[in-house]
């Protein structure tokens, strides 16, 4: 029975405008966002081919990842290129530092098609499951023939999903392959693996947002209600609760402007240059403006991790924060990615520093320093290190508001 | 007749749930970002006078002119519109180590984005049905039966609906500018109050917009149903993929090179490649100034050299020319490489404004980026206030420059061999960088396009809700 009726769910779904509306969203968006981002990457990839370090310099720069077509996150940050020197790293940044249009704007990934304009879809999807069905005097008819409530929901939740997320697979995966005839585009098998687990997250967080649509729809007597508050939890869960949550953390831990970190990076090695100019030893320079940076750095690191985590539990209140931190952390472009990385670029430095150090003598033009690699944690890392709990958060969010959805459902008046 | 009409739409919303939702959620979102956004701002007002405290005492004992540039910078101070517009403000630092992901990955939350999100949602939301469910509740029949122009229903329908969406809002900022005055430490002065009432009146036209949508889209759909799909994609598109989309699209019209590497290629061509211009010009120049002055062929050792400047006029003579043509040499070659790295610079600053250009263009079809440029605009957190906060940099600069001359003047006056460059001098009397913000005038000046877009889109859309109800079937 539960078949049926998720037939019948699908059927009249390809028949409505709704449908229609929605299959246009996908379409369009998936593409464009993959198309464009697909050029995006293309273009600092190419930037990444003209200014690669020639072996023996002492730069750290990665090159774009290409998971970062469907989750940009902060690949930009990671991919500046960072060039160590006696005084420290100073940092270049490609493309984006002329074009102050892009600070307006969140980059249009796919993760951002998917967390913002995908989810609107999934509750349209639900809103009026119960409502408009008793408004048309079908719902009596349904229950009418002995069918059990549950069995009516699961079947309304399995046939809208299929409607969703058929749609939404077939042209996700379309544009996938569409990016794979382009030669320049290479994903490695492991990279593969994390995009089928970051379409899987998606998934789960589509079905969170049916199964809430369902929810409203169950809790008010009219469709039209149910969209009005749908939305609303709509704008709360995706724009209000993150965005917001960052800044509150902020007022809880202290942690201090990165203007402020770079101001005193300055004073640090301008005063240790005077120093060694009055007469001073410049390498003892070298060894002090390395030492007072790191442990300024470590410093942060510290709060700034903590600010992070605490962000990230306020956020958590919003499955769409969950979804974005656990897809871009697979993806290689979360902000624990991002950390880590700062933290081997300063290894680097600090090896470098101790490479110069060394051969004091040597002039500058001579030296050769090892070439800067960094592996990205493996999948294993990445769930340890709390995407694991962000997908069981989005697991736990599916069951509750699955289930509050048949509490709402079974006592629901059908008259 | 009019006013009933009028008066009855703002009845009928008033009791509708959907007023009362929009206004709970508004007052609230309005009052926690105010709230948040307030400590936020004297947060970063104690952190910016505890920044300026350790440069005043760098400045006491290291401060040498050689770097001084790397200290003393113009740096923007948090204003008090940070409360309520963040703008361009967001610590997100690229150009350096130390950058923050956290507003990259969450774009902060203030006014701008309360308007464009939450209000425009709430315009379509009580406008979807404006006219298609009057249709359905058989109460349109009902109006145009008593001889009422069409005229008269759309425009009393915009009216009222434009006014109840303004109330809630009005109050809910109002609300929000209390909880910032309570902060007796926010100093809110008369030009902030004059940009915050015509920011006001620009989010006013872009309710209106986004109210005219949801008409015009009623007037052209038979069911409610289908008029809140149409609406609800309209929106999508308009708010949520025009203006992320535009600087991407705009890079691929108007591409520019990667800054990274034109700034290798300059440090090349004035590093590298100068030394080899300018040992190739010496080499040419010595040789002119050789053929002259036979007496120069002699190899000497250096101690020789001093001596026959010292004692011979010819020589000294010779001496002199050859000493200018090095001097020339490298100065011929400072100055073409430096044209040629002018040349590249010039370039890139011209590709990457026309792409920015390009990029705001292609933005501004979304009556969201207009709001946006036109608040963060008037709120000196934009653009326009790089621009202005560029200018005021300049001149402090030159002013700085006038200060660093004669105090190396001063201390060449009194030691006359001391290293000018490399002496730590206490510089707690240099001329600081003041920031102000610009006056109001340059900056309703750069919103006016902005507010030009929105207000011609709210009377092109009028007219399109206009004619779309006259042809609309009653029935």
């Amino acid at each position: 029975m539960t078949w049926t009726i998720a037939r019948k769910e699908i059927l009249s779904n390809l028949l409505s405008y709704k449908f229609f509306i929605v299959l246009l969203l996908i379409v369009l968006l998936v593409a464009t966002s993959l198309f464009i981002m697909h050029r995006d990457y293309k273009q600092r990839m190419a930037d990444y081919q003209v200014i690669r370090p020639k072996p023996g310099d002492p730069v750290a720069l990665l090159a774009p990842n290409p998971l970062s077509i469907f989750a940009k996150g902060l690949d930009d940050a990671m991919t500046r290129s960072f060039e160590i020197s006696t005084i420290g790293i100073e940092v270049r940044v490609g493309q984006r530092g002329g074009n102050i249009i892009y600070s307006f704007f969140t980059a249009p990934d796919f993760l951002y098609i998917v967390r913002v304009v995908l989810s609107l879809v999934a509750l349209l999807f639900g809103f009026d499951q119960v409502s408009r069905e008793r408004e048309q005097g079908t719902l009596k008819l349904l229950l009418g023939s002995s069918v059990s409530r549950a069995k009516v929901l699961l079947g309304k939740w399995i046939g809208n999903y299929l409607s969703l997320a058929v749609p939404f697979l077939l042209v996700t995966l379309l544009g996938v392959s569409f990016l794979f005839l382009d030669r320049e585009v290479h994903f490695s098998s492991g990279q593969l693996g994390r995009l089928a687990i970051i379409l899987t997250l998606s998934l789960l967080y589509l079905g969170f947002f049916l199964s809430l649509g369902m929810l409203v729809s169950a809790l008010t007597r009219r469709a039209a209600t149910s969209v009005i508050v749908l939305l609303f939890i709509w704008a709360l869960f995706v724009f209000v609760i993150p965005n917001l949550g960052t800044l509150a953390a902020r007022q809880f831990v202290s942690v201090p402007s990165v203007r402020a970190l770079s101001e005193k990076r300055q004073q640090t090695w301008t005063r240790e240059v005077l120093q060694s100019e009055r007469g001073g030893n410049w390498a003892e320079g070298v060894k002090t403006i390395s030492r007072e940076n790191d442990q300024m750095e470590q410093d942060y690191r510290l709060k700034f991790e903590r600010l992070v985590r605490l962000s990230r539990d306020i956020n958590r209140i919003s499955p769409a924060a969950s979804f974005l931190d656990a897809a871009s952390e697979i993806a290689g472009t979360g902000i624990g990615e991002e950390s880590r990385l700062k933290g081997e670029i300063t290894r680097y430095k600090d090896s470098v520093i101790a490479q110069i150090l060394a051969n004091w003598n040597i002039e500058n033009k001579n030296r050769q320093y090892p070439v800067f690699t960094y592996g990205p944690r493996s999948v294993a890392e990445i769930f340890a290190g709390g995407a694991l709990f962000d997908t069981l958060w989005l697991i736990f969010f599916n069951i509750l508001a699955f289930a509050a959805a048949y509490v709402a459902f079974v006592r629901y008046d059908v008259r | 007749m009019m006013k009933t009409l009028i008066i009855k739409e703002i009845r009928a919303n008033f009791l509708s749930f959907r007023f009362l939702a929009s206004f709970v959620i508004l007052f609230v979102v309005v009052a926690v970002t105010a709230l948040v956004l307030a400590g936020d701002y004297l947060r970063k007002l104690d952190e910016y006078s505890q920044r300026q405290a350790e440069i005043e005492s760098y400045l006491r004992s290291y401060a040498h002119f050689n770097r001084i540039g790397n200290i003393l910078q113009a740096t923007q101070p948090p204003i008090p519109f940070q409360a309520l517009v963040r703008g361009l403000t967001a610590d997100v630092n690229m150009g350096e180590f130390d950058d923050d992901p956290l507003p990259v990955m969450f774009p902060l939350i203030d006014l701008t984005f309360i308007v464009t999100i939450l209000v425009s949602l709430i315009a379509l939301i009580l406008s979807y049905d404006a006219v298609c469910g009057e249709k359905e509740e058989g109460t349109l029949k009902l109006m145009l039966s008593n001889g009422l122009p069409r005229s008269k229903i759309i425009l009393a329908k915009f009216a009222g609906g434009v006014v109840t969406l303004l109330g809630p809002f009005l109050f809910s900022v109002a609300a929000g500018m209390l909880i910032i005055l309570l902060h007796p430490r926010v100093s809110w002065t008369g030009a902030d109050w004059a940009a915050l009432g015509l920011t006001v009146v620009g989010a006013a036209f872009y309710i209106s917009v986004f109210y005219l949508i949801g008409m015009l889209i009623s007037a052209a759909h038979r069911t409610s149903a289908s008029s809140i799909m149409t609406s609800l994609f309209v929106w999508v598109l308009l708010v949520l993929v025009v203006p992320n989309l535009s600087p991407y699209v705009s890079s691929f019209l108007a591409p520019a090179p990667s800054q990274i590497k034109i700034a290798r290629e300059i440090s090349r061509l004035t590093d590298v490649d100068r030394d080899n211009l300018g040992r190739k010009l010496m080499a040419e120049y010595r040789g002119e100034v050789r053929k002259q002055y036979l007496v120069l062929a002699e190899r000497l050792s250096e101690a020789e050299v001093k001596r026959r400047v010292a004692e011979d006029p010819d020589y000294r003579k010779a001496y002199e020319a050859d000493r200018a043509a090095v001097k020339r040499a490298w100065e011929e070659a400072n100055r073409i490489q430096n044209a040629k790295a002018d040349v590249l610079r010039n370039d890139l600053r011209k590709k990457e404004k026309a792409q920015t250009g390009l990029a705001r263009s292609i933005s501004m079809a979304s009556p969201l980026a207009d709001f946006s440029y036109l608040a963060t605009d008037m709120s000196s957190t934009g653009i326009r206030n790089m621009l202005h906060f560029g200018d005021l940099s300049e001149l402090w600069g030159r002013a700085f420059g006038d200060y660093a001359a004669k105090k190396m003047a001063d201390m060449k006056a009194k030691v006359p061999t001391a290293d000018l460059w490399n002496t730590a001098v206490d510089m707690t009397d240099a001329p600081r960088f003041r920031y102000t913000e610009e006056g109001l005038g340059g900056r309703v000046k750069a919103a006016l396009p902005p507010f030009a877009v929105l207000l011609g889109t709210c009377v092109m859309l009028f007219a399109a809700a206009y004619v779309a109800f006259i042809r609309y079937d009653a029935r």
